[in-house]
Parts: structure tokens; C-alpha cells; sequence
């Protein structure tokens, strides 16, 4: 019974990875300058080492190599622009897509590892996360927060660095003939924009709205699993587990040039929707150049 | 110069114990509770046994003329007492007090709430301010209690401006000495946990509660606050802090299914708190700590590992004249 107790406790990931490097061949994947740049955010965490909004560096540090691997090795990241973003927060407007929250975790990693100084991109989740067991805790560790208005004006006054996707789940759910269309803009984030005064900054994320092609909404699942939407792919459910690797596409994360705005954040709604179709377009433009520079292999990218 | 009376409701209690103990040389103390003094311990003033909704309570205010109240006496959501017993002395209870105080020319009153009435529920911002909305009683009526005590005091706080009221929304109290639901679960040694949900808490140490009080007591700003501690913990991180084992219980087990559980023994959390051990209900203290130059002095890891182990704790004392708040 003791030993049951002790075992309990000391399951954590450490005892995995001391299991896996007894494994001949297993490297650790070492992330560049990681505990420098999670000791840069200056988190202000309290003595259990969580931040005001549950972000746990300690969290971060232990599957920041995992992350990585996909972002380095899996999905080979090429990132464009880091060096034009602005100083201090900014909200970060991407495109959405790829059934997973994949394109969240592939930008935010761009943004903590290429931008200088290095920040972190909290990504607003959706509201149907909190009932995804497992998935919405992780989330909270490594700094998302559920997309609510006032956590948003919250981390922005702050000075933190929002991530939004203002497609909101019209864009992840969307089907493979749709990809990289832009589907329709929540008004939220530019009202707390011109209330915070934080400059936008758009960033198109080429390659993840292809590692999912989903062919078919099942609506009548998702509703059984009160989702939002259930994706068929050729391969899932078909393939069952196996169906459920994403594709290795390659991708390209571009940041366009930060958009200031200027106004009331209480303008009536066709002011404010006029401001997001300035966001709209220069994020679909954003979107135009990488699929240019990506080319026809969607998987290899342009050839050397 | 004579003193100013100072009347404190659940005075059995441990935060009471450690504000009376804290400021019995200031004011002339009376303390009243349904359930008599822990006998190892001792109140620093009269006492009195009187439920608050009987007439008794009328003969405490008879007794003595009291300049200042300070109501910590909400039964605390507990399988002990029926839901019929808790709304009687929570909610018709306070209404008798708050009338007492309103009628006895009362000039101070601080009523304690707590945070359970924001209610566990996946759509609450990460950091709710005072004025979201209390969905407590949406999904457990027995938290219904609790929300209508609390608007019971908002109510009275606006009707009658002349008594400066504050109501004190605090998040989890833990300490050495309080019997409140979380700390019986982590004191216990092994805590269910829903496998996959691993929300953020909060919790405040007994010590910065009763000085929160105090402060409340002695500044005069009226309105409704919430009182936290240092930070956010995450539920996994408190059970480990407390030294204790978390047992992992199926996502999908229903508050039914706990209920037959904790009929058949102890169990843990009250099936009607279990939403808490889901969902995140954090709540803003800015504005307390801005009002009342508030600051948690006790570190959440410090308040949670000082549970103790769990063999001394079950030998727990009850008394808190040793402690200085």
C-alpha cells in the first residue's frame, strides 16, 4: 500500500523521459536557449510556481521539447517577419484551420522562440475546451486561456501578448476545400484592441489547414459529443488512432506588419466590422505570399 | 473611554477564534454560535449558544449594544446538515441578523460569502470580478443557500446606505485549524480527482483571513469584495503540496453516483461541490488589495503544506491562543 502511494507521487513526466532515454537510440531534444527565454518572460509566478493566469513555466519547460519536435522536426517551421514585430504586447490575428489547435501551438511557438525579446502568445481556446478532459489543463499550464472578452482585456492590460483566431471555430472546423478561405471575423478583438491600444499583427499559418482533410462535418456526432464539429477524413475515423496523425505538411508561419488602429471601442458595429475587414484583407494577403512561397508540394515546400 | 462593542457570529469557528484573538484588547467582544466552544478553547469575551434564526438571538442584541458586527456564521456546505437546516440558518438566519443590526443602530457590519457563488462553470473568465454572474444554484441547489445569503447582504448593503456594509467573497480558507469541506478532503490524506480536469484553485491562508477581516472591520468601505490569497494552484499541485494521494475518478461519474458514494462512507468532496473540482472558478481580488491595501502575507505553499503530516493532524488541537494573526 505504501509502495502504491509512493508510486502515485512520483509518476510525473521526469520518470517517463528517465524510462525513455534506458531506450537505446533516444536523443532529448534540446530546445535553443529554452530556460534563458522562459526566465526572460518574467512571468511573476507565486511560490507554486504558477502566473496569474495558471501559465506554469515548469509546465513549459518539461514539454517544450516535445513541442518542438513537431514545430523543428515534423512540421520544419519557417517563420517570416519575426524581426518587424513591435515592442511590448500585441494581439496576433491568425487564420484558423486543421480541425486541431495545431496552428495555435505551431505560431505560438514562433512567436516565444523568434521573437526577440522572446513573449509569449496566450491563445484564446475555445469555450467547449473546459469539457475536453486533459486538453484544457495542459492549455492553462503552457498560457492559453479561454476565449472570454474580459480575459483578453485582462492579459492586454497586462502587457501580454494575445493569440486569436477571430474565425473561432467556423475556421478549425472547416473542410478541406475550404482551406485558407477566410471564413467570417468576430468583432471582439478589434473592440479590445482600440480599448487597449495594442497594435494587431497579422500571421498567416500555411501547411496545418492541410494536415487534417476533413471531407465531411458530422454533425450528428458532434452533437452526441456536444463538439462543435466531428471531421472525416480519408484516413479517420477509418483508420481509427492512426487516423488521428495529423499529415506532415510543411509550414510556414509569415507575420505581416502591425496595424495600428485608432477610435472608440464603443463605435457602433458596422464602424468596427469596417476596421476588421482592413484586418481581414491584409491577413488573406498575408495568406496570398505564403501559399506563393510554399508552392504546389504542400508537404515539401519549394524545392532547394 | 469605553470601547466599542464588537459582536461575532460563528464564534466557534477558527477565523473567528483568530480575529477575536487578534483584537480582544481593542473591543469588548461578544461571540455567538450554534454549536458550543471547542473545550480546549476559549472565547476573549461573553459567548453565547443561540441559533440565528431563533429568538434567542434577539436577547444577545438585548444584552448588549454592539457598534460593530461580523457575521462568519454560514453553516458551510457540509453533508452534516440537510439543506432544509442550512437555508433556515443561512438565509432566514442572516435576515434576522441583518434586521437586528438595522434596528440596534449597528455602524460597522462585515458579512463573509464566499466564493462558491460565482458557481463552477466552463464559461467563467479566468479572473471573474464582482459583479459576474452567480451561477451557483444553476447547477446544485444546494448551493442556493449560499447565493441567497450573499444577496441577502448585497441587498441590505444598498438599502440601508447608513450602515456601512462590506461582504467578503473569500476563495477556499485553509489552515491548521478549519474544518471547511477542502480542508477535510486534503487533510485526509487521499484525494479523488476527476481523471483529465485539473482546474486552478485558489486558496487563502486562515491568518490573512482573519486579517482580512479586520481590516474590514476597521476601514469603512462598503461594497462587495473578493478576498484571495497569493495565486492560482492547480489541483494536482494542492494535493501534492498537502502530502497527500490523488485517487483518479472516471470523468463521467455523475454527482449521483458520488452521492451513493459518500452515503456508503466518506468520500471526499460533497457531490454538490464537484463542479469545483472540474471547472476553474477563479476570482479578481484587485480591488479589495487596492481598497484595503490587503496583502496576502502567508505564501499558498507555505498555508498547504502546513496541513501538516497526516498523523499529527488527527490529533489536531482546537486551541489558537498560541497563534498571532
Amino acid at each position: 500500500m505504501i509502495d502504491l502511494k509512493r508510486l502515485l507521487m512520483e509518476t510525473d513526466f521526469d520518470a517517463l523521459k528517465a524510462l525513455l532515454q534506458k531506450v537505446e537510440g533516444f536523443e532529448p531534444i534540446e530546445v535553443p536557449g529554452l530556460d534563458e527565454k522562459i526566465n526572460h518572460l518574467s512571468l511573476g509566478v507565486n511560490s507554486a510556481g504558477f502566473d496569474r493566469w495558471g501559465m506554469h513555466p515548469e509546465t513549459l519547460r518539461k514539454f517544450a521539447p516535445i513541442l518542438y519536435w513537431f514545430y523543428k522536426n515534423y512540421f520544419r517551421v519557417e517563420v517570416v517577419g519575426a524581426g518587424s514585430l513591435p515592442q511590448g504586447r500585441a494581439l496576433f490575428i491568425g487564420n484558423h484551420g486543421g480541425q486541431l489547435p495545431l496552428d495555435a501551438m505551431m505560431a505560438g511557438l514562433a512567436v516565444f522562440l523568434e521573437s526577440n525579446p522572446p513573449r509569449l502568445a496566450r491563445a484564446m481556446v475555445e469555450r467547449w475546451i473546459p469539457t475536453v478532459p486533459f486538453v484544457s489543463g495542459f492549455f492553462t499550464r503552457i498560457g492559453a486561456t479561454i476565449g472570454d472578452p474580459m480575459n483578453c482585456r485582462e492579459l492586454l492590460m497586462h502587457e501580454q501578448s494575445v493569440l486569436v483566431f477571430p474565425e473561432g471555430v467556423r475556421g478549425s472546423g472547416k473542410l478541406f476545400k475550404d482551406r485558407y478561405v477566410l471564413q467570417r471575423f468576430g468583432t471582439g478583438f478589434m473592440r479590445l484592441a482600440l480599448e487597449t491600444k495594442t497594435p494587431i499583427v497579422p500571421v498567416a499559418i500555411i501547411g496545418i489547414e492541410e494536415t487534417y482533410p476533413s471531407v465531411y462535418n458530422f454533425e450528428k456526432l458532434a452533437k452526441l459529443f456536444s463538439a462543435p464539429y466531428f471531421p472525416v477524413t480519408p484516413f479517420f475515423p477509418l483508420l481509427g488512432p492512426f487516423g488521428m496523425v495529423p499529415l506532415p505538411t510543411k509550414v510556414f508561419v509569415r507575420f505581416g506588419q502591425a496595424l495600428h488602429f485608432e477610435g472608440d471601442a464603443n463605435e457602433p458595429e458596422d464602424l468596427i466590422r469596417e476596421k476588421v475587414s482592413v484586418v481581414k484583407e491584409r491577413l488573406a494577403e498575408e495568406i496570398k505570399l505564403g501559399l506563393d512561397q510554399r508552392g504546389e508540394n504542400i508537404f515539401m515546400g519549394p524545392k532547394k | 473611554m469605553t470601547k466599542p462593542t464588537l459582536l461575532i457570529t460563528g464564534a466557534s469557528g477558527a477565523i473567528s477564534r483568530l480575529v477575536a484573538s487578534a483584537i480582544s484588547s481593542k473591543y469588548d467582544l461578544v461571540g455567538v454560535d450554534p454549536r458550543p466552544l471547542p473545550s480546549s478553547s476559549h472565547f476573549p469575551g461573553t459567548f453565547y449558544v443561540a441559533d440565528y434564526h431563533s429568538r434567542k438571538l434577539d436577547e444577545v442584541f438585548k444584552a448588549h449594544r454592539y457598534d460593530l458586527v461580523l457575521h462568519l456564521g454560514r453553516i458551510r456546505e457540509s453533508q452534516k446538515y440537510s439543506p432544509q437546516y442550512r437555508f433556515q440558518m443561512n438565509v432566514i438566519g442572516t435576515q434576522k441578523l441583518l434586521d437586528l443590526c438595522k434596528r440596534n443602530g449597528v455602524k460597522n457590519l462585515v458579512v463573509v460569502s464566499t466564493y462558491h457563488v460565482y458557481g463552477a462553470h466552463r464559461l467563467n473568465a479566468l479572473h471573474m470580478g464582482e459583479d459576474a454572474a452567480l451561477r451557483a444554484s444553476h447547477s446544485f441547489p444546494e448551493l442556493t443557500d449560499a447565493v441567497e445569503l450573499d444577496h441577502a447582504a448585497t441587498t441590505f448593503m444598498w438599502k440601508n446606505r447608513d450602515i456601512r456594509t462590506t461582504v467578503l467573497r473569500p476563495v477556499n480558507i485553509i489552515g491548521k485549524h478549519v474544518r471547511n469541506a477542502i480542508c477535510t478532503l486534503l487533510r485526509s490524506g487521499v484525494c479523488p480527482k476527476i481523471v483529465g480536469f485539473d482546474p486552478l484553485m485558489q486558496f487563502i491562508d486562515e491568518k490573512d483571513m482573519a486579517r482580512a477581516c479586520i481590516l474590514a472591520l476597521e476601514q469603512t468601505f462598503p461594497g462587495v469584495f473578493n478576498v484571495a490569497g497569493e495565486g492560482v494552484v492547480a489541483y494536482s499541485h494542492a494535493i501534492r503540496l498537502a502530502q497527500a494521494v490523488s485517487v483518479p475518478i472516471p470523468p463521467f461519474i455523475t454527482s449521483g453516483v458520488v452521492r451513493i458514494l459518500e452515503g456508503l462512507g466518506h468520500f471526499g468532496f460533497p457531490p454538490y461541490l464537484m463542479d469545483y473540482f472540474k471547472y476553474p472558478t477563479i476570482v479578481n481580488d484587485d480591488a479589495f488589495r487596492k481598497t484595503f491595501g490587503y496583502l496576502p502575507k502567508v505564501k499558498t505553499v507555505q498555508s498547504l503544506q502546513n496541513l501538516g503530516p497526516l498523523s499529527e493532524r488527527k490529533y489536531l488541537t482546537s486551541s489558537v491562543t498560541d497563534e498571532t494573526v
